[in-house]
């Protein structure tokens, strides 16, 4: 586990950036203005995926801890 | 205020009792809280609004009850992810940023799969009879964690230092995840944790302990996710009861969790297996008559 790509770092980046962009749009949007290719879309619902926002924001905060690490000195945990 | 009628004091504190030991032993809490009324033949059923709200104050007060129980262990734990974040790494020697880690990569699985599935999950298998029977199922998973369980040659003296040089990121990662199995009544969440924790080699103590911490963050978020729900109109009527629930649930997680530290210091799960499976095959059979 001695490799750290800048590629790798900046697509942790990029995923984490996005997944919580995405978690404001679930908490912002109803179900009916979600764009239709993200889960929850649903024409015609006022519900707002709260529980889908905290997913995504969760698996985002993650993905950008990761991104924090490899940036740092080399550990051997 | 029908809900006064669908759920007296009595009943809440017998489910509050049964909920603080039922969580924290690994015999499943939702399915004791799914069964015990179909048993004692209270109209009491695990969709109904009204018990859902009973249940969050139940669990907020176990989660409370486990948080404070390990608060020095979380004031370690906290400051240590704070020094990795800092330090961007872990450093080898530091042993609460480990089981920081550990933690946290374990809470993520367990807290979308829940977020996901727990609504759907509780629909389907809400039943008293389906909850009997994965109650059995449960009981042969903690015999199986116990029959193939890992052995490994423990050198450090401090409970921390052994979870953390002894579980991996990867399988604190499954282990989390198996919590999800607690989504269906009738699994428990800490023995799906504890026998994951089995099969990675720790002893039933460590297993134990590192259950509890990582119930710790679910339970609690899971509760005050729902906490509105407590506080809206599907608290009406049912505040009174879940406050004296809570209570009960608060005192008797308090010595459930004192009773299994102790208890696994030199003891296993199977009395636990036996309980469940006993106590699943005859559920199971006796319900349909009821």
């Amino acid at each position: 586990m001695n490799t750290r790509s800048p590629i790798v770092v900046g697509l942790a980046v990029l995923v984490g950036v996005v997944l919580v962009a995405l978690a404001i749009v679930y908490w912002v949007e109803p179900a009916s203005s979600l764009p239709s290719f993200m889960p929850g879309h649903q024409a015609g619902s006022a519900h707002h995926h709260v529980k889908h926002g905290i997913a995504s924001f969760l698996v985002g905060a993650a993905v950008l801890v990761f991104a924090w690490f490899q940036t740092g000195k080399k550990h051997a945990v | 205020m029908i809900a006064t009628t669908l759920i007296t004091y009595a009943q809440a504190i017998v489910l509050g009792l049964l909920q603080g030991v039922s969580e924290l032993f690994p015999i499943s809490s939702l399915g004791h809280s799914v069964i015990v009324p179909k048993l004692l033949g209270w109209d009491i059923h695990q969709n109904d609004p009204y018990f859902l709200s009973f249940l969050v104050a139940t669990h907020l007060a176990t989660a409370i009850v486990l948080f404070l129980f390990f608060l020095r262990d979380w004031v370690r734990i906290v400051k240590g992810l704070g020094r990795s974040l800092r330090d961007r790494g872990i450093a080898p020697d530091d042993t609460d940023a480990k089981l920081g880690w550990l933690l946290v990569v374990g809470t993520i699985p367990a807290g979308i799969l829940g977020l996901l599935l727990e609504h759907k999950l509780r629909s389907v298998f809400a039943s008293p009879e389906s909850a009997a029977i994965f109650l059995a199922l449960n009981g042969v998973l903690l015999y199986g964690a116990e029959l193939l369980r890992r052995r490994a040659t423990q050198t450090e003296t401090d409970d921390d230092a052994r979870i953390a040089r002894q579980v991996g990121f990867p399988q604190s990662f499954a282990v989390g995840a198996a919590q999800a199995l607690a989504l269906v009544p009738g699994f428990s969440r800490s023995g799906a944790t504890m026998a994951g924790g089995l099969l990675v080699g720790l002893s039933n103590r460590d297993a134990a302990r590192f259950a509890f911490l990582l119930a710790t963050p679910i339970i609690g978020a899971a509760a005050i996710l729902k906490l509105p729900e407590l506080f809206g109109h599907q608290g009406d009527g049912v505040r009174g009861q879940a406050l004296a629930g809570s209570l009960c649930s608060a005192v008797t997680a308090y010595f459930a969790v004192r009773f299994l530290l102790r208890f696994f210091e030199s003891n296993r799960l199977t009395p636990f297996a036996i309980y469940c499976l006993a106590a699943g095959v005859t559920c199971a059979i006796v319900i349909p008559f009821l």
